[in-house]
Protein backbone atom coordinates (compact mmCIF):
# COMPACT_ATOMS: atom_id res chain seq x y z
CA UNK A 1 0.00 0.00 0.00
CA UNK A 2 3.02 2.21 0.87
CA UNK A 3 4.54 1.78 -2.21
CA UNK A 4 1.67 2.14 -4.42
CA UNK A 5 1.25 5.40 -2.96
CA UNK A 6 4.45 6.74 -3.22
CA UNK A 7 4.41 5.68 -6.96
CA UNK A 8 1.67 7.36 -7.58
CA UNK A 9 2.80 10.62 -5.66
CA UNK A 10 5.84 10.15 -7.71
CA UNK A 11 3.67 9.83 -11.16
CA UNK A 12 1.33 12.25 -10.04
CA UNK A 13 4.09 15.01 -9.64
CA UNK A 14 6.13 14.02 -12.60
CA UNK A 15 3.46 14.74 -14.52
CA UNK A 16 2.09 17.63 -13.33
CA UNK A 17 6.14 19.00 -14.24
CA UNK A 18 5.83 17.62 -17.56
CA UNK A 19 2.93 19.24 -18.34
CA UNK A 20 3.54 22.35 -17.10
CA UNK A 21 7.04 23.01 -15.74
CA UNK A 22 8.77 22.01 -18.25
CA UNK A 23 6.69 24.40 -20.69
CA UNK A 24 7.17 27.08 -18.74
CA UNK A 25 10.66 27.02 -18.76
CA UNK A 26 12.32 30.01 -20.84
CA UNK A 27 15.31 27.69 -22.40
CA UNK A 28 14.76 28.80 -26.09
CA UNK A 29 12.93 25.19 -26.23
CA UNK A 30 10.41 23.04 -24.75
CA UNK A 31 12.30 20.03 -23.01
CA UNK A 32 9.56 17.42 -22.26
CA UNK A 33 11.39 14.36 -21.13
CA UNK A 34 8.58 11.52 -20.19
CA UNK A 35 8.96 11.58 -16.54
CA UNK A 36 6.27 8.41 -16.76
CA UNK A 37 8.09 6.14 -18.55
CA UNK A 38 11.09 6.51 -16.01
CA UNK A 39 8.15 5.33 -13.45
CA UNK A 40 7.44 2.35 -15.73
CA UNK A 41 11.16 1.32 -16.05
CA UNK A 42 10.95 1.39 -11.88
CA UNK A 43 8.06 -1.00 -12.15
CA UNK A 44 9.69 -3.47 -14.86
CA UNK A 45 12.50 -3.62 -12.92
CA UNK A 46 11.24 -3.80 -9.44
CA UNK A 47 7.88 -4.76 -9.26
CA UNK A 48 6.81 -7.85 -10.71
CA UNK A 49 2.90 -8.12 -10.49
CA UNK A 50 -0.19 -7.97 -12.29
CA UNK A 51 -1.07 -4.63 -10.55
CA UNK A 52 2.46 -3.21 -11.83
CA UNK A 53 1.00 -4.04 -15.25
CA UNK A 54 -1.67 -2.26 -14.66
CA UNK A 55 -0.28 0.41 -13.23
CA UNK A 56 2.16 0.71 -16.35
CA UNK A 57 -1.58 0.79 -17.95
CA UNK A 58 -2.61 3.10 -16.38
CA UNK A 59 0.24 5.41 -16.10
CA UNK A 60 -0.02 5.95 -20.29
CA UNK A 61 -3.73 6.33 -19.96
CA UNK A 62 -3.27 8.93 -17.68
CA UNK A 63 -1.07 10.48 -19.98
CA UNK A 64 -3.01 10.04 -22.57
CA UNK A 65 -6.29 11.74 -20.73
CA UNK A 66 -3.97 14.90 -20.00
CA UNK A 67 -2.35 15.19 -22.77
CA UNK A 68 -4.20 15.54 -25.60
CA UNK A 69 -3.13 12.62 -27.44
CA UNK A 70 -5.66 9.84 -28.53
CA UNK A 71 -6.25 7.35 -25.88
CA UNK A 72 -4.86 4.30 -25.45
CA UNK A 73 -1.35 5.38 -27.46
CA UNK A 74 0.31 6.06 -24.48
CA UNK A 75 -1.12 3.77 -22.77
CA UNK A 76 0.14 0.89 -25.38
CA UNK A 77 3.51 2.46 -25.42
CA UNK A 78 3.85 2.22 -21.74
CA UNK A 79 2.93 -1.38 -21.27
CA UNK A 80 5.19 -2.31 -24.14
CA UNK A 81 8.29 -0.83 -22.04
CA UNK A 82 6.67 -2.32 -19.11
CA UNK A 83 7.02 -5.87 -20.73
CA UNK A 84 10.65 -5.20 -22.28
CA UNK A 85 11.57 -4.30 -18.94
CA UNK A 86 10.41 -7.19 -16.98
CA UNK A 87 11.97 -9.30 -20.08
CA UNK A 88 15.08 -8.02 -19.44
CA UNK A 89 15.56 -7.81 -15.79
CA UNK A 90 14.78 -11.11 -16.00
CA UNK A 91 17.39 -12.32 -17.96
CA UNK A 92 20.14 -9.49 -17.43
CA UNK A 93 21.18 -8.21 -13.96
CA UNK A 94 20.35 -4.39 -13.89
CA UNK A 95 20.85 -3.09 -10.31
CA UNK A 96 23.38 0.13 -11.03
CA UNK A 97 22.42 3.39 -11.82
CA UNK A 98 24.14 3.29 -14.94
CA UNK A 99 22.64 0.48 -16.44
CA UNK A 100 19.11 2.11 -14.92
CA UNK A 101 20.54 5.38 -16.79
CA UNK A 102 21.12 3.46 -20.09
CA UNK A 103 17.42 1.36 -19.83
CA UNK A 104 15.54 4.94 -18.99
CA UNK A 105 17.11 5.76 -22.47
CA UNK A 106 16.27 3.06 -24.21
CA UNK A 107 13.06 2.59 -22.79
CA UNK A 108 12.17 6.43 -23.43
CA UNK A 109 13.04 5.59 -27.45
CA UNK A 110 11.07 2.42 -27.62
CA UNK A 111 7.69 3.77 -26.06
CA UNK A 112 8.28 7.05 -28.47
CA UNK A 113 8.54 4.82 -31.27
CA UNK A 114 5.61 2.04 -30.38
CA UNK A 115 3.42 5.13 -29.88
CA UNK A 116 4.31 6.57 -33.41
CA UNK A 117 4.30 3.01 -34.98
CA UNK A 118 0.72 2.51 -33.47
CA UNK A 119 -0.65 6.34 -34.49
CA UNK A 120 0.72 5.50 -38.19
CA UNK A 121 -1.01 2.77 -38.29
CA UNK A 122 -4.50 3.73 -37.53
CA UNK A 123 -3.31 6.81 -39.83
CA UNK A 124 -2.79 9.55 -37.23
CA UNK A 125 1.06 10.29 -37.84
CA UNK A 126 2.28 11.48 -41.32
CA UNK A 127 5.62 9.29 -41.29
CA UNK A 128 7.81 12.21 -41.01
CA UNK A 129 10.40 10.77 -38.82
CA UNK A 130 13.01 13.07 -39.64
CA UNK A 131 12.63 15.46 -37.22
CA UNK A 132 10.88 13.64 -34.63
CA UNK A 133 13.49 11.27 -34.30
CA UNK A 134 15.95 14.12 -33.45
CA UNK A 135 13.19 15.00 -30.74
CA UNK A 136 12.57 11.71 -29.27
CA UNK A 137 16.25 11.43 -28.94
CA UNK A 138 16.77 14.74 -26.87
CA UNK A 139 13.47 13.92 -24.37
CA UNK A 140 15.22 10.61 -23.81
CA UNK A 141 18.43 11.81 -22.97
CA UNK A 142 17.02 14.13 -20.35
CA UNK A 143 14.48 11.60 -19.85
CA UNK A 144 17.93 9.44 -18.40
CA UNK A 145 19.51 12.76 -17.07
CA UNK A 146 16.71 12.81 -14.66
CA UNK A 147 15.76 9.21 -14.02
CA UNK A 148 19.00 8.72 -10.84
CA UNK A 149 16.86 11.77 -9.01
CA UNK A 150 13.19 9.83 -9.65
CA UNK A 151 14.70 6.51 -8.71
CA UNK A 152 15.70 7.94 -5.56
CA UNK A 153 12.23 8.80 -4.69
CA UNK A 154 10.55 5.94 -5.64
CA UNK A 155 13.63 3.85 -3.63
CA UNK A 156 10.81 3.61 -1.03
CA UNK A 157 8.68 0.99 -3.06
CA UNK A 158 11.10 -1.14 -4.22
CA UNK A 159 10.24 -4.62 -2.52
CA UNK A 160 12.94 -5.83 -0.17
CA UNK A 161 15.52 -8.36 -2.08
CA UNK A 162 14.21 -11.41 0.29
CA UNK A 163 10.56 -10.96 -1.16
CA UNK A 164 11.83 -10.21 -4.38
CA UNK A 165 13.76 -13.67 -4.53
CA UNK A 166 10.83 -15.52 -3.60
CA UNK B 1 -3.77 -23.48 -15.66
CA UNK B 2 0.09 -23.52 -14.53
CA UNK B 3 0.89 -21.88 -17.54
CA UNK B 4 -1.42 -18.80 -16.68
CA UNK B 5 -0.05 -18.64 -13.15
CA UNK B 6 3.55 -18.64 -14.23
CA UNK B 7 3.00 -16.37 -17.06
CA UNK B 8 -0.26 -13.86 -15.45
CA UNK B 9 1.95 -10.76 -15.75
CA UNK B 10 2.97 -11.62 -19.58
CA UNK B 11 -0.47 -12.54 -20.39
CA UNK B 12 -2.05 -9.40 -18.52
CA UNK B 13 0.78 -7.27 -20.37
CA UNK B 14 -1.01 -8.74 -23.44
CA UNK B 15 -4.42 -8.00 -22.87
CA UNK B 16 -3.53 -4.78 -21.90
CA UNK B 17 -1.59 -4.36 -25.42
CA UNK B 18 -4.97 -5.26 -26.86
CA UNK B 19 -6.88 -2.94 -25.15
CA UNK B 20 -4.41 -0.03 -25.92
CA UNK B 21 -4.63 -0.51 -29.57
CA UNK B 22 -8.25 -0.88 -29.23
CA UNK B 23 -8.90 2.35 -27.82
CA UNK B 24 -6.14 3.97 -30.23
CA UNK B 25 -8.21 2.48 -33.46
CA UNK B 26 -11.34 4.04 -31.74
CA UNK B 27 -10.15 7.40 -30.75
CA UNK B 28 -8.30 8.04 -33.45
CA UNK B 29 -10.69 7.12 -36.24
CA UNK B 30 -13.12 8.45 -34.50
CA UNK B 31 -11.81 12.05 -33.34
CA UNK B 32 -15.01 13.56 -31.42
CA UNK B 33 -14.61 10.56 -29.30
CA UNK B 34 -14.94 11.42 -25.43
CA UNK B 35 -13.11 9.37 -23.36
CA UNK B 36 -15.24 9.80 -19.35
CA UNK B 37 -12.49 8.77 -17.83
CA UNK B 38 -9.93 11.07 -19.07
CA UNK B 39 -12.00 13.90 -18.51
CA UNK B 40 -12.50 13.34 -15.32
CA UNK B 41 -8.43 12.52 -14.63
CA UNK B 42 -8.20 16.08 -16.61
CA UNK B 43 -10.86 17.62 -13.97
CA UNK B 44 -8.69 16.41 -10.90
CA UNK B 45 -5.49 17.54 -12.00
CA UNK B 46 -6.97 21.00 -13.62
CA UNK B 47 -5.97 22.47 -10.42
CA UNK B 48 -2.70 21.11 -9.60
CA UNK B 49 -1.91 21.97 -13.67
CA UNK B 50 -3.04 25.81 -12.56
CA UNK B 51 -0.51 25.65 -9.41
CA UNK B 52 2.17 24.13 -11.50
CA UNK B 53 1.89 26.59 -14.65
CA UNK B 54 1.96 29.05 -12.05
CA UNK B 55 5.22 28.38 -10.90
CA UNK B 56 6.65 27.33 -14.19
CA UNK B 57 5.74 31.02 -15.23
CA UNK B 58 7.64 32.10 -11.84
CA UNK B 59 10.65 30.18 -12.49
CA UNK B 60 10.38 31.62 -16.16
CA UNK B 61 10.31 34.83 -14.99
CA UNK B 62 13.33 34.66 -12.16
CA UNK B 63 15.25 33.12 -14.79
CA UNK B 64 14.52 35.66 -17.63
CA UNK B 65 15.22 38.21 -15.25
CA UNK B 66 18.49 36.73 -14.28
CA UNK B 67 19.57 36.44 -18.33
CA UNK B 68 18.31 40.38 -18.65
CA UNK B 69 20.91 40.91 -15.67
CA UNK B 70 23.95 38.93 -17.30
CA UNK B 71 22.84 40.59 -20.68
CA UNK B 72 22.79 44.06 -19.39
CA UNK B 73 26.08 43.50 -17.40
CA UNK B 74 27.97 42.39 -20.79
CA UNK B 75 26.48 44.93 -22.11
CA UNK B 76 27.20 47.51 -19.72
CA UNK B 77 30.86 46.48 -19.88
CA UNK B 78 31.03 45.74 -23.74
CA UNK B 79 29.87 50.03 -23.57
CA UNK B 80 32.38 51.25 -20.91
CA UNK B 81 35.15 49.55 -22.90
CA UNK B 82 33.92 51.14 -26.45
CA UNK B 83 33.73 54.79 -24.30
CA UNK B 84 37.15 54.37 -23.11
CA UNK B 85 38.18 52.99 -26.49
CA UNK B 86 36.51 56.08 -28.31
CA UNK B 87 37.89 58.50 -25.63
CA UNK B 88 41.45 57.50 -26.73
CA UNK B 89 41.17 57.87 -30.23
CA UNK B 90 39.40 61.26 -29.80
CA UNK B 91 42.83 62.13 -27.74
CA UNK B 92 44.88 60.82 -30.53
CA UNK B 93 42.51 62.59 -33.20
CA UNK B 94 42.85 65.79 -31.20
CA UNK B 95 46.57 65.49 -30.47
CA UNK B 96 47.08 64.87 -34.18
CA UNK B 97 45.18 67.84 -35.37
CA UNK B 98 46.52 70.24 -32.84
CA UNK B 99 50.24 68.98 -34.50
CA UNK B 100 48.88 69.26 -37.83
CA UNK B 101 47.95 72.83 -37.34
CA UNK B 102 51.70 73.40 -35.58
CA UNK B 103 53.69 71.89 -38.29
CA UNK B 104 51.35 73.56 -40.96
CA UNK B 105 51.95 76.84 -39.32
CA UNK B 106 55.77 75.43 -39.19
CA UNK B 107 55.90 75.03 -42.89
CA UNK B 108 54.49 78.09 -43.73
CA UNK B 109 56.99 80.28 -41.43
CA UNK B 110 59.60 77.59 -43.57
CA UNK B 111 58.00 79.63 -47.25
CA UNK B 112 58.88 82.66 -45.51
CA UNK B 113 62.52 82.05 -45.28
CA UNK B 114 65.25 81.75 -48.06
CA UNK B 115 68.09 79.01 -47.20
CA UNK B 116 69.15 75.84 -45.68
CA UNK B 117 66.42 74.76 -42.64
CA UNK B 118 65.86 71.91 -41.26
CA UNK B 119 63.02 70.85 -39.09
CA UNK B 120 62.47 68.79 -35.46
CA UNK B 121 61.42 67.54 -32.84
CA UNK B 122 61.99 68.88 -29.15
CA UNK B 123 62.68 65.39 -27.27
CA UNK B 124 63.81 66.73 -24.09
CA UNK B 125 63.96 70.08 -21.89
CA UNK B 126 66.85 70.74 -18.77
CA UNK B 127 64.88 70.15 -15.58
CA UNK B 128 67.62 72.65 -13.84
CA UNK B 129 66.64 75.75 -12.72
CA UNK B 130 70.06 77.53 -13.86
CA UNK B 131 70.63 76.58 -17.21
CA UNK B 132 67.41 77.22 -20.01
CA UNK B 133 67.78 74.63 -22.82
CA UNK B 134 66.30 71.90 -24.70
CA UNK B 135 66.97 69.09 -26.88
CA UNK B 136 65.93 68.50 -30.37
CA UNK B 137 66.02 65.24 -32.14
CA UNK B 138 68.33 66.62 -35.02
CA UNK B 139 72.70 66.30 -35.06
CA UNK B 140 75.27 66.40 -37.10
CA UNK B 141 73.82 63.30 -39.04
CA UNK B 142 71.29 65.86 -40.14
CA UNK B 143 73.97 68.69 -40.75
CA UNK B 144 72.93 70.38 -37.48
CA UNK B 145 75.85 72.01 -36.15
CA UNK B 146 76.74 74.03 -32.98
CA UNK B 147 75.73 77.82 -33.27
CA UNK B 148 72.99 77.31 -35.71
CA UNK B 149 69.93 79.56 -35.05
CA UNK B 150 66.70 78.22 -33.91
CA UNK B 151 63.44 79.45 -34.64
CA UNK B 152 59.43 79.19 -34.39
CA UNK B 153 56.75 80.22 -36.55
CA UNK B 154 56.19 82.62 -33.58
CA UNK B 155 59.86 84.19 -33.59
CA UNK B 156 63.60 83.16 -32.28
CA UNK B 157 63.77 80.13 -29.53
CA UNK B 158 67.48 80.14 -29.46
CA UNK B 159 70.85 78.13 -31.18
CA UNK B 160 72.37 75.51 -30.76
CA UNK B 161 75.15 75.15 -27.91
CA UNK B 162 76.21 71.03 -28.66
CA UNK B 163 75.45 69.01 -31.31
CA UNK B 164 75.85 64.83 -31.12
CA UNK B 165 75.77 62.64 -34.31
CA UNK B 166 71.82 62.33 -33.38
CA UNK B 167 70.69 65.03 -31.34
CA UNK B 168 71.22 68.64 -30.13
CA UNK B 169 71.28 71.00 -27.31
CA UNK B 170 69.70 74.34 -27.36
CA UNK B 171 70.29 77.29 -25.17
CA UNK B 172 67.00 79.56 -25.20
CA UNK B 173 67.06 83.14 -25.59
CA UNK B 174 66.15 83.06 -22.03
CA UNK B 175 69.23 81.39 -20.87
CA UNK B 176 71.80 83.97 -18.77
CA UNK B 177 74.86 82.42 -21.71
CA UNK B 178 72.36 83.65 -24.68
CA UNK B 179 72.86 86.66 -26.40
CA UNK B 180 71.22 87.97 -29.40
CA UNK B 181 72.09 91.14 -31.38
CA UNK B 182 68.86 93.40 -32.00
CA UNK B 183 66.58 96.18 -32.78
CA UNK B 184 63.70 97.64 -31.83
CA UNK B 185 60.98 97.41 -35.01
CA UNK B 186 59.76 100.57 -33.97
CA UNK B 187 62.82 103.27 -33.69
CA UNK B 188 65.45 100.76 -35.21
CA UNK B 189 67.19 101.26 -31.87
CA UNK B 190 69.86 98.33 -31.51
CA UNK B 191 71.04 96.70 -28.32
CA UNK B 192 71.41 92.72 -27.11
CA UNK B 193 69.04 90.35 -26.15
CA UNK B 194 70.24 88.33 -23.02
CA UNK B 195 68.66 85.82 -20.59
CA UNK B 196 68.68 86.77 -17.32
CA UNK B 197 69.21 84.50 -13.94
CA UNK B 198 65.49 84.58 -13.45
CA UNK B 199 64.30 83.20 -16.41
CA UNK B 200 63.64 86.50 -18.07
CA UNK B 201 64.43 88.34 -21.52
CA UNK B 202 66.39 91.78 -21.01
CA UNK B 203 67.52 94.01 -24.11
CA UNK B 204 70.40 95.67 -22.95
CA UNK B 205 73.06 98.10 -24.41
CA UNK B 206 70.40 100.62 -25.35
CA UNK B 207 71.74 104.35 -25.79
CA UNK B 208 70.37 106.33 -22.98
CA UNK B 209 68.42 108.49 -25.59
CA UNK B 210 66.62 105.12 -27.97
CA UNK B 211 63.28 105.74 -28.20
CA UNK B 212 61.87 102.27 -26.31
CA UNK B 213 58.51 102.24 -25.30
CA UNK B 214 56.57 99.47 -23.55
CA UNK B 215 54.95 97.01 -26.40
CA UNK B 216 57.89 97.56 -28.95
CA UNK B 217 58.72 94.87 -30.98
CA UNK B 218 62.08 93.24 -31.06
CA UNK B 219 63.53 91.65 -33.79
CA UNK B 220 66.54 90.53 -34.75
CA UNK B 221 69.40 92.18 -36.22
CA UNK B 222 71.16 89.97 -38.30
CA UNK B 223 74.45 91.51 -37.62
CA UNK B 224 75.78 88.36 -35.38
CA UNK B 225 76.16 85.94 -37.97
CA UNK B 226 73.81 83.58 -36.47
CA UNK B 227 69.99 84.93 -36.74
CA UNK B 228 68.52 85.89 -40.12
CA UNK B 229 67.33 89.81 -39.79
CA UNK B 230 63.70 90.64 -39.30
CA UNK B 231 62.88 87.50 -37.14
CA UNK B 232 61.06 88.31 -33.71
CA UNK B 233 62.31 88.32 -30.93
CA UNK B 234 59.42 89.40 -28.60
CA UNK B 235 57.76 92.53 -27.18
CA UNK B 236 59.12 95.27 -25.04
CA UNK B 237 57.16 94.94 -21.61
CA UNK B 238 58.90 97.35 -19.14
CA UNK B 239 62.01 100.20 -19.36
CA UNK B 240 64.32 100.59 -17.09
CA UNK B 241 66.09 104.53 -17.37
CA UNK B 242 69.32 105.04 -14.18
CA UNK B 243 69.60 108.47 -13.26
CA UNK B 244 73.21 107.87 -14.49
CA UNK B 245 74.89 106.68 -17.15
CA UNK B 246 75.09 105.89 -20.95
CA UNK B 247 72.65 103.28 -21.30
CA UNK B 248 69.27 101.84 -20.69
CA UNK B 249 67.91 98.61 -20.26
CA UNK B 250 63.89 96.63 -21.53
CA UNK B 251 62.47 94.25 -20.47
CA UNK B 252 61.52 91.86 -23.12
CA UNK B 253 58.82 89.04 -23.15
CA UNK B 254 59.25 86.26 -26.11
CA UNK B 255 57.01 86.27 -28.63
CA UNK B 256 57.80 82.04 -28.26
CA UNK B 257 56.22 80.05 -25.26
CA UNK B 258 59.29 78.72 -24.89
CA UNK B 259 57.62 76.15 -22.43
CA UNK B 260 55.46 74.53 -24.70
CA UNK B 261 57.94 74.00 -27.77
CA UNK B 262 57.34 71.30 -29.74
CA UNK B 263 58.52 71.50 -33.01
CA UNK B 264 61.35 74.11 -34.23
CA UNK B 265 63.29 75.10 -37.34
CA UNK B 266 66.69 74.84 -37.38
CA UNK B 267 68.41 77.74 -39.71
CA UNK B 268 72.57 78.40 -41.07
CA UNK B 269 73.83 81.70 -41.06
CA UNK B 270 72.94 81.99 -44.66
CA UNK B 271 69.09 82.00 -44.06
CA UNK B 272 67.05 85.13 -45.16
CA UNK B 273 63.47 86.39 -43.90
CA UNK B 274 62.22 86.51 -47.11
CA UNK B 275 58.87 88.63 -45.68
CA UNK B 276 59.72 90.39 -42.25
CA UNK B 277 56.38 90.10 -39.68
CA UNK B 278 53.91 92.24 -39.92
Amino acid sequence: MRAAAVIGLVAGFGLLVQTTLFHALPFGFHPSPDVLVVVCVFLGLHRHTVGSALGAFALGYLQDAVSGSPIGLNAFGMVVVYVLVYLTCRRLWVDNLVSKVVLVFLASCVKAVSVLTVSALFGGFDGNWGPTLSSILINAALAAAIAPALFALLAGARVPEGRAAR
Amino acid sequence: MEFVRRNRILLTAGGLLLISLLLSSVSIRSQPYRDPIGQLLLDALAPFQVVFSWMGRGVGRVWSGYIDVVDARQDNQHLHEQVAALQGELLRLGELERENARLAELLAFRSRLQGVAYGAHVIARDPGPLAMTLTIDRGERDQVRRGMAVLAPQGVVGQIAEASHTAARVVLLTDHNSGIDAIVQRSRARGIVQGGMDGSCYMNYLNRDADVVAGDRVLTSGLDGIFPKGVLIGEVVDVSRRHRGLLQAAVVQPSVALDRLEEVLVVDATAQVVEPPA
